[in-house]
């Protein structure tokens, strides 16, 4: 199908108030009167705060006010309300808002800081869910039962479970029953952080009007806004959230971050603007981390390769608090399956509670981390029955009358993961394979991938539409712009449903609760797929207004009317028309008597039949799947150890290409992620429970030299619900990098890894033993 | 003892104090309001805060504000005339290298410096260069392509 605005590369419409630095971010907001505070974290992980003295810190100079947790009710979290504003009674991470201080500058509310003084009653600290399983661990959450939470979360009373989702498709585990040959082995994915150049930030307004108002790096305004205005009992009508340009996301901005915390400190002073923003150590230490997911994978299968049986369990170290978390479990448990059907599957995952900071959203979200398992495993599978793995792979693929975990009907299209196989085996496989030599091993290694779409009951996005005088048009939606480049593809699937140049629609900036339609939040690669919907939806409304119009001037019936971007006209006789310019604000007669409707809609679109889990943990994710493959070619040098990633192939069944400038730049960057988490990323945090590497300089996130060439190709099966058949991309290019890069350090040295990164000092270990084992 | 510092800024001269202990960052994004440097980091490793001083690209965010002193200093917002988008600018937004963009002032900023200094520089001098810059969004690929068709057009 071709299209007249989809498939070309428009240049993104705030591409030049970036590159001239005049785009407004959060830190670069001032408000007149506006205070700063700085934030005190504690000095142990897990500990009953005994006393807070603040009486040194409200003498500082600048200071206005010391703030501490002390008789906060509020508890928040939009599935399970675990969350506080800042500690209470106890500190159950490193990151914790302990208390804060308000001064006329940062730099005063910082050296105030230091003056507070707290006595800790320091409890046992529990940094992996393994340890927090344990029947001796004392409770993080000694209240957990009193927390609301909604009816599919289900927290185990008298435990460190916070969450635990079960899965059950065809016999279960007695599936295993039918296998030849049953592997098992357990992976881990560690804490990450999302590590957006832009750190998070707020400024919360109490004001005199009894109103709220808040900004903030975040992209779930509405999140926000219904969450605030039931912590302070005020309509939510009541809170207004601006949402300024976003400097990256990645997930760690989604769900409330920062701003019930800045929000409870600006409660203290009303009438004053309070502005937070996070050090590059707050924003890895206090905000979200990602991953922390172990999954011990149980494969069963016949000898001819076909999978029969699927055993997961995720341990999910959620961190202090769940709510960010518990639906990050439930899809890495789903999903672990990967692109492939088993007839028997025996799903479970826990949400459980650590002492470290809580773990969110991360591009890749529950995909990532169990398919790094899945795809390790076909790998070894294929070893294990004398298979090529592409084969094995290629005989179980979801397709077409296949059924998944959840228990959804695959369809064509659903896309091909076979056609993605195929491009990249051919680009990664297609040539001769180089051979070891006197400073390098050399492998190659392949991963395939399925991404599900990702909802909630409630997750609509909605799009305000006005055509103005001069037949240009205003789209104002609420989805979040955080480099993704979604204003483009707002721009041009617009321009295509409505037959209006790109250039003639204006789409919104920032976001306002105020001014923005309703939006869930943009997370789950969902927004070129739904938002995409609601933008059709919208235009189809439009210009159905439009031929109402001009029915009644041209004096006939509206399905007579053909529209084309320009003008209505009769069907049969295109010469009898009007001009949209002279409908959309309504008809304007003769005798100035305006007959019609100005020419503006309002929609919305969610996830049709999305549904909650039933009793076998099973249901309808919203239709909407997409499936790719990824392979890696790497060598490593054997003097240290060291992986360099020389290729990477990726091919995604994206449905429709929206734009290929913007989308080639979503894998290129994708892939960097998960190179990044294959090679460099992990959070490190010791047995105290502090995080001992807050910063980029040893943070390692890849740079230029670290990137490898890649290919990448997309193929086209139109998605039944996307716009123009478009799908989403936003997270699938991190999924396979990490199993890809693994499977090929197996080729290269015959090295079995399950945890993630491999580390120079992993790979050189393994070299040893392996010579030690050949002596 | 607050200090006193006259200095070039986008071409305007300014006589300022400034606080001891203060950053050049501080300064520009506080004092002058001149918030297109931007601050990623705490110890001077993402290159977000990148700004020309005397011809070099520095990072604001380790330089004492002081140093300033009858110094010529350029931020992003210098860098394009009015309507006119420096090369290096336009070349970047035509290959995609812009998308969250918090890097980007840094960046062009570094490569303006880079072109003004050695319009001939090899294509490991430009990667060099880049490398001292933290991008999570891009994967680098466009910013180096951009950079290379930008010189090429710098050269003519």
């Amino acid at each position: 199908m071709t299209y007249k605005y989809l498939g070309k590369s428009y240049i993104r419409p705030d591409a030049i108030a970036k590159a001239t630095g005049k785009a407004i971010f959060l830190d670069d907001i001032r408000i007149p009167g506006m205070l700063y505070a700085a934030i005190l974290r504690p000095k142990f992980a897990h500990a009953i705060i005994v006393e807070i003295d603040t009486s040194e810190a409200e003498k500082m100079p600048g200071v206005l006010n010391v703030v501490t947790g002390q008789d906060c009710k509020i508890h928040y979290g939009d599935n399970i309300s675990d969350f506080v504003p800042m500690a209470v009674d106890r500190v159950r991470h490193i990151g914790e808002p302990v208390a804060a201080v308000i001064a006329d500058t940062p730099f005063h509310a910082k050296e105030a800081l230091e003056k507070i003084k707290v006595v800790y009653d320091p409890l046992p600290v529990y940094v992996d869910a393994k340890e927090s399983l344990h029947e001796n661990s004392i409770l993080i959450h000694p209240d957990l039962t009193d927390y609301w939470h909604l009816p599919t979360i289900h927290p185990e009373p008298g435990t460190n479970i916070a969450h635990k989702y079960q899965l059950v498709k065809g016999s279960g585990e007695k599936g295993f029953d039918e296998a030849d040959v049953v592997i098992e082995h357990e992976f881990n994915y560690p804490l990450a952080s999302c590590a957006a150049l832009e750190p998070h930030g707020a400024i919360a307004w109490f004001k005199e009007d009894h109103t709220i108002e808040i900004w903030s790096s975040s992209i779930c305004p509405f999140i926000i806004r219904d969450e605030i205005a039931k912590s302070y009992g005020i309509p939510v009508s009541d809170v207004r959230i601006h949402i300024p340009e976003l400097g990256g996301c990645f997930g760690y901005k989604s769900d409330v971050t920062v701003e019930e915390t800045i929000a409870w400190i600006a409660s203290f002073v009303p009438g004053k603007p309070i502005k937070w923003v996070a050090s590059r150590q707050e924003d890895i230490t206090s905000t979200l981390l990602g991953h922390g997911i172990r999954t011990v994978m149980k494969i069963g299968a016949k000898k001819d390769g076909e999978l029969v049986a699927l055993k997961t369990t995720i341990y999910h170290s959620t961190g202090a608090y769940s709510d960010t978390g518990v639906n990050v479990m439930m899809a890495a448990t789903h999903n672990s399956t990967g692109p492939y059907e088993f007839k028997h599957c025996d799903l479970t995952g826990y949400s459980v509670y650590t002492n470290t900071p809580p773990v969110g959203a991360f591009r890749g979200y529950g995909h990532a981390e169990p398919q790094f398992a899945t795809e390790r495993m076909m790998d070894i599978l294929a070893r294990a029955i004398n298979m090529s793995p592409l084969e094995l792979r290629m005989k179980n693929y979801l397709k077409e009358g296949k059924v998944n975990s959840l228990g959804e009907h695959m369809w064509e299209s659903n896309g091909s993961v076979e056609k993605c196989a195929d491009i990249v085996d051919n680009a990664i496989y297609g040539h001769e394979q180089v051979k070891e030599d006197d400073n390098y091993y050399y492998g190659r290694g392949f991963a395939a991938l399925m991404k599900s779409p990702k909802g909630a009951p409630f997750s609509t996005k909605g799009c305000y539409m006005k055509m103005n005088i001069d037949g240009s048009v205003s789209i104002n939606m609420g989805g979040a712009e955080v480099g993704q480049g979604l204003r483009t593809v707002v721009q041009q699937v617009a321009a295509e449903a409505l037959q209006i140049p790109p250039e003639k629609i204006r789409v919104y900036t920032e976001l306002d609760t105020q001014f923005s339609p309703y939006e869930w939040q943009t997370i789950g690669s969902m927004f070129t797929m739904q938002g995409g919907r609601a933008i059709v939806r919208a235009a189809k409304k439009l210009i159905q207004i439009l031929k109402r119009t001009a029915a009644q001037v041209l004096k006939t019936d509206v399905d007579y009317l053909e529209y084309d971007g320009e003008n209505v006209y009769l069907r049969n006789d295109p010469s009898v028309k009007i001009s949209v310019k002279e409908l959309n604000r309504g008809y304007i007669t003769e005798d100035g008597i305006t007959v019609g409707e100005v020419a503006q809609a309002v929609s919305d679109a969610r996830l049709p039949r999305y549904s909650n889990p039933d009793k076998n943990g099973q249901g309808n994710l919203g239709v909407t799947y997409t499936f790719g493959a990824q392979g890696a070619e790497i060598r490593i040098e054997k003097k240290t150890g060291k992986v360099i990633v020389d290729h990477i192939a990726s091919a995604f069944d994206v449905g429709t290409v929206v734009n290929p400038l913007q989308i080639r730049g979503t894998v290129l960057g994708g892939v960097i992620i998960g190179l990044g988490a294959a090679l460099y990323e992990k959070v490190e945090i010791d047995d105290a429970g502090n995080i001992t590497n807050p910063h980029y300089f040893q943070y390692h996130i890849p740079t230029l030299k670290e990137a490898p060439r890649q290919t990448i190709e997309f193929v086209e099966t139109p998605d039944p619900i996307g716009p123009f058949g478009a799908r989403g991309i936003g997270e699938h290019p991190v999924i396979g990098v990490a199993p890809a890069i693994l499977n090929a350090i197996f080729e290269a040295i015959g090295v079995d890894f399950y945890d993630l990164p491999v580390t120079p000092e992993k790979i050189r270990a393994a070299m040893e033993t392996r010579k030690e084992n050949v002596k | 003892m607050n200090k006193t510092i006259t200095f070039t800024i986008n071409g305007q001269q300014q006589t300022l104090e400034v606080e001891p202990g203060t950053m050049l960052i501080d300064l520009i994004r506080d004092q002058l309001n001149l918030t297109g440097t931007k601050r990623g980091c705490d110890n001077a490793t993402c290159g977000s805060c990148v700004i020309i001083m005397d011809g070099k690209a520095v990072k604001s965010c380790s330089m004492p504000s002081e140093k300033a002193d009858q110094k010529n200093i350029f931020t992003i917002e210098g860098i394009s005339k009015g309507m006119h988008l420096h090369v290096i600018q336009q070349e970047l937004i035509q290959s995609g290298a812009i998308q969250c963009g918090f890097c980007t002032p840094g960046i062009v900023n570094e490569l303006v410096a880079l072109f003004d200094q050695k319009p001939n520089c090899s294509e490991t001098e430009i990667i060099t260069a880049i490398n001292k810059h933290l991008c999570r969004c891009t994967g680098y690929e466009p910013i180096l392509e951009g950079t290379l068709k930008a010189q090429k057009k710098l050269l003519g």
